[in-house]
């Protein structure tokens, strides 16, 4: 891959990749966690692709600490199935969110095999049963492209509040 | 208002009910700070979590910061996590390394085993200053078994023996399944917080009445639960699916209790003959290869589901983790969670442990959030005072010894367990500390 500049992140990503498809991307993504479409946002992941939340400040690895998400296909599946069963306690009454995505930038491109690394801030804003709460943090999507558009990899959301104890969480960030 | 007398105490809690008021009381919360955290053995940490000399973490025991410390000779030290001086938290992190503990305000220097050696502008003390004296106070009782460390915040109280002993074997349940014999809570933690007494959460550890309803949204159209441990196909049958009813597998298990309030949930199977999957099955190869065939069968049989060491502790035996209660308020309660690693087990099945682990009980997990839900709710709906009793009479006079066990054995669908934890708080609650 192409990294953006030798150590420090060259101002405005790598050079000669226009953000745009990214950013139209990432702003469809965040619309279909925002509406709720669990099952189409699924489906934007490829069939080995994963959904990590860590569970502390720059965790190198899932696989031997907790996380607070870390779902491949299969778990995803469940998650969504269980986000779509009309008795999911924690979800009645269902969140409603808001997801702003910004701050792009294209860190790393190999344009030949089609993959990208696109780090973007995200604040997702939650709504429930009368409580209202703020999660933010920078999230990056290793992107592969597909035809017009691209496939989820994976998806990394390191929160800043990332190792705080928190209130219950049903919905993905 | 509650005065703290015995009697008035004894007033809340009554065979098969107890009074709204243990949950929703602050006065009775501040009385419970005082006699059951601030006397109880509680759990402190694991001793895996401070492998070296100089490595420390901090908790809380009760509301209080305290500190445990790795010492140079090996020791172990459970410190409250106050200065001396002026009383400031001296360690800020919530785990770390270091040969001295510094207090930030006026840099007051502690050993890791407690005792001041630095007071900067020694010459200002006072004549008859004696840093001695100064050292961070001490948990007055620890205690430890396998690497589980418990602290008393009482001088005095039923031994450490007294009130371990009981559940050593739900311990050693959980420590032998490690092919080394040994667990490392050293995987990360989940913590989570509610709008909620502590006690619905302690209550909620060995009831297994709420599974098929609590975590409905778990179950498939079939009445299975999602496969939740390494190499499991399936998870458990909670719900006949055609009767739309909790599954008799289900009613058949049972609960115990054995005194402390103290009390397990029973059975899992290890392996049930269909758990397979590359991890689990190297994992049974490397334990029969470290135990032996004869203790590696014995260790596959079915084993403890969920244990609680009452007050503040619980260890599961399915998706195995240590969990820990942390009371903030009356309606208020943070809960650590750390998943635990199996020494000697392969890196893959220790991967499993800690990835299903993020599905069932982290603060984004499928089953915890249901639960979290039901405390909430629970904490609102016992702000109602037209009634003012919470009931707690399922299977009363129902139970039975277990003498292999010495133990009292009921159905986990009742609500023995509960009977018993509130047994344990009056005992505590009704002699004035």
């Amino acid at each position: 891959m192409d990294t953006a500049a030798g150590g420090a992140a060259r101002i405005g990503g790598v050079a000669g990749i226009d953000r745009t498809p990214f950013e139209l991307f990432l702003i469809h993504e965040a619309a279909l966690l925002d509406e709720r479409r669990f099952r189409d946002w699924m489906a934007l992941f490829t069939e080995d692709g994963t959904y990590w939340v860590p569970a502390v400040p720059d965790q190198a690895s899932p696989f031997d600490q907790a996380s607070l998400f870390y779902d491949d296909r299969d778990l995803m599946k469940t998650r969504v199935e269980r986000l779509e069963h009309p008795r999911i306690h924690v979800q009645t009454p269902p969140s409603r969110t808001a997801h702003l995505v910004g701050n792009t930038m294209v860190e790393l491109a190999d344009e030949a095999a089609g993959e990208y690394l696109v780090g973007s801030t995200v604040i997702m804003v939650e709504y429930r049963d009368d409580q209202q709460r703020v999660f933010a943090g920078r999230q990056r999507h290793r992107l592969r492209r597909e035809g017009a558009s691209f496939r989820i990899v994976q998806k990394r959301v390191d929160l800043i509040n990332c190792d705080s104890a928190f209130e219950a969480m049903a919905v993905p960030i | 208002m509650i005065n703290g007398h015995a009697d008035e105490i004894a007033k809340l809690v009554e065979p098969g009910r107890v009074h709204r008021r243990v949950y929703s009381d602050p006065d009775v919360f501040e009385l419970e700070m005082e006699r059951i955290f601030g006397r109880a053995w509680l759990f402190v940490g694991h001793t895996s979590q401070v492998p070296s000399q100089g490595d420390y973490i901090t908790t809380e025991l009760g509301r209080q910061p305290a500190i445990m410390t790795r010492h140079r000779d090996g020791s172990v030290h459970v410190l409250l996590n106050r200065c001396t001086h002026r009383g400031a938290k001296v360690v800020n992190e919530r785990r770390g390394h270091s040969p001295r503990l510094v207090c930030c305000y006026h840099g007051w220097t502690y050993d890791t085993d407690g005792k001041l050696v630095t007071v900067p502008v020694p010459e200002g003390c006072a004549a008859d200053f004696d840093k001695a004296a100064f050292g961070l106070a001490r948990a007055p009782r620890v205690g430890e078994y396998r690497g589980f460390v418990f602290a008393s915040l009482a001088d005095s109280g039923p031994s450490f023996e007294d009130h371990i002993g009981p559940m050593k074997g739900n311990i050693d349940d959980l420590v032998d399944r490690a092919p080394d014999g040994m667990l490392a809570l050293d995987a990360g933690m989940h913590r989570y917080v509610f709008n909620g007494n502590w006690k619905l959460q302690v209550e909620n550890v060995l009831d297994s009445y709420h599974v098929p309803f609590g975590h409905a949204s778990t179950v498939n159209k079939d009445g299975v639960q999602f496969a939740r441990r390494e190499g499991d196909q399936k998870g458990a049958t909670v719900v006949e699916a055609d009767k739309k009813q909790t599954a008799n597998s289900w009613k058949d298990r049972k609960s115990y209790i054995a005194g402390n309030g103290h009390g397990w949930t029973s059975n899992t199977s290890l392996d049930d003959g269909k758990r397979s999957s590359p991890a689990f099955d190297e994992y049974k190869r490397v334990l029969a290869e470290k135990v032996g065939a004869g203790q590696a069968q014995q260790i596959l049989r079915p084993r403890l589901h969920n244990s609680l060491i009452y007050p503040n502790m619980s260890i599961m035996g399915l998706n195995i983790h240590v969990r820990v209660i942390k009371p903030l308020a009356v309606d208020r309660t943070e809960v650590t969670i750390y998943p635990i690693r199996l020494v000697g087990a392969p890196a893959a099945m220790n991967f499993g442990n800690i990835r299903l682990l993020n599905v069932t009980h982290s603060a984004a997990s499928f089953v915890q959030t249901d639960d979290l839900e039901s405390f909430v709710r629970a904490q609102k709906g016992l702000q109602s005072h037209h009634t003012d009793w919470v009931d707690i009479s399922r299977g009363l006079g129902a139970e039975e010894p277990d003498r292999d066990l010495n133990a009292t054995r009921g159905l986990a669908t009742h609500e023995m367990v509960v009977r018993a934890q509130y047994k344990a708080w009056l005992g505590y609650m009704r002699e004035a500390a």
